[in-house]
């Protein structure tokens, strides 16, 4: 690209102006306009009638020089061999170089596109690993205050029936040691009023047993043996 | 069942009484002491203390028993303390008249009442028992205040309670 830029300046610069004569197109109309004006001085409006004629006659003339694109034969031989030297130097020293700056270049370039996407593969692995973890742990730590729930719930429900039991054991003894308490009481004063009743009855029966009462409770003993049968 | 000391003991009284001749006098004498020794917890507890002397243990029974008592009573009673058996005297005195009384062919019925019986009383009894349980017995009176009135009568393990003191503990019974 650089080689091709300086074999076009070289071209430009060799070439040089489009006359045949050696002169531009400016000076060569400004010579007619000159001529026209000192052969019709004082008739102006005739003369710029002439002039325009004139004009278009002579600048046909100027339009008919040598072609400014075909330079001539020394420029094209001197040029020629310039962009030949040129590109003989650009295509045995330029041309590799570049073509090996180039080719590191790519080189690099796909190296470091392989460096990224070995990199990029790394951390979608890495991400991957993470987000397995991360999806492991959030498992592990579901299952884990699941199993705490678990547990509290039972836990919970094991104290609860433990303390109604306990409640209800404790009322239940209450209640029975009431009924004891009032059972015992009942029969420690049926026992007191017996005894007392019985001790009264005791005395009376032995004052009133005298020998006639005790001969006719014997006898009566013996009647009852008697007829008692075995 | 007693054992067989006691029924020793009670072979060798037997023994003795028979052999002196004078086996019912014996017999009758020996109960006697017998529930009196029970019922007196002093004559008890000085027959049966072997701190004491044996002389003045036997002393004391040759005073009690003096003009109450055959010399055979006596003199086999003073055996017993003087082997330290005083406190097995009652059971032995049970056997002996157990023993007395199976050689006759007769059981022993003891009869526990506040008074004695009369002779007519324990004649009417005798045959009551045997008209009950036909057994041939002989009664043996112990007086015990405690029956209150009535009679309760021990015939080996048959007991026959008739006395005021069980109705009064059927009272007390059902008063509970």
């Amino acid at each position: 690209m650089v080689a091709s830029l300086v074999s076009l300046m070289s071209i430009v610069a060799f070439a040089g102006p489009a006359s045949a004569s050696g002169e531009s197109i400016g000076a060569c109309v400004a010579e007619r306009f000159e001529e026209a004006e000192m052969l019709h001085d004082g008739h102006y409006h005739d003369w710029l009638e002439d002039v325009r004629n004139t004009v278009d006659d002579e600048l046909e003339g100027c339009l008919d020089a040598p072609s400014p694109i075909l330079p001539e034969l020394t420029e094209i031989i001197w040029g020629g061999a310039a962009f030949l030297i040129l590109l003989v130097i650009m295509v045995k020293k330029g041309f590799p170089a570049v073509k090996g700056a180039m080719d590191a270049r790519s080189e690099k370039i796909r190296a470091d596109l392989d460096a990224a996407e070995q990199a990029k593969t790394d951390a979608q692995t890495v991400q991957s690993d993470y987000e397995a973890q991360l999806a492991d742990a959030k498992t592990e730590s579901a299952r884990i205050i699941e199993e705490a729930r678990v547990t509290a719930d039972q836990l919970r429900t094991d104290l609860s029936a433990q303390a109604e039991a306990s409640i209800a054991e404790m009322r239940e003894k209450a209640a029975a040691d009431v009924e004891a308490q009032k059972a015992q009481a009942i029969a420690d004063l049926r026992a007191e009023v017996s005894g007392i009743a019985l001790g009264a009855a005791e005395r009376v029966v032995q004052s009133s047993l005298d020998a006639d009462a005790q001969a006719r409770l014997i006898d009566a003993y013996i009647d009852e043996v008697t007829g008692s049968n075995g | 069942m007693a054992d067989s000391p006691i029924v020793g003991y009670a072979e060798a009284l037997f023994s003795v009484a028979e052999a002196e001749g004078n086996l019912s006098a014996v017999e009758d004498e020996l109960f006697g002491f017998a529930q009196t020794f029970q019922a007196n917890e002093e004559l008890r507890s000085t027959l049966a203390d072997a701190s004491v002397p044996v002389a003045r243990r036997l002393q004391l029974i040759e005073d009690l028993l003096d003009g109450k008592a055959s010399a055979t009573t006596a003199s086999l009673i003073s055996m017993v303390v003087s082997a330290g058996r005083a406190n097995d005297l009652p059971s032995i005195v049970d056997a002996f008249v157990d023993r007395s009384a199976g050689s006759r062919n007769k059981a022993v019925a003891t009869v526990r009442s506040a008074i004695d019986l009369t002779g007519e009383q324990r004649q009417r009894l005798t045959e009551a028992i045997k008209t009950s349980t036909g057994k041939e017995v002989e009664v043996k009176v112990v007086i015990d205040p405690s029956v209150l009135g009535g009679a309760i009568t021990e015939i080996g393990d048959d007991i026959i309670d008739g006395s005021v003191r069980r109705r009064l503990n059927q009272l007390r019974e059902s008063f509970r």
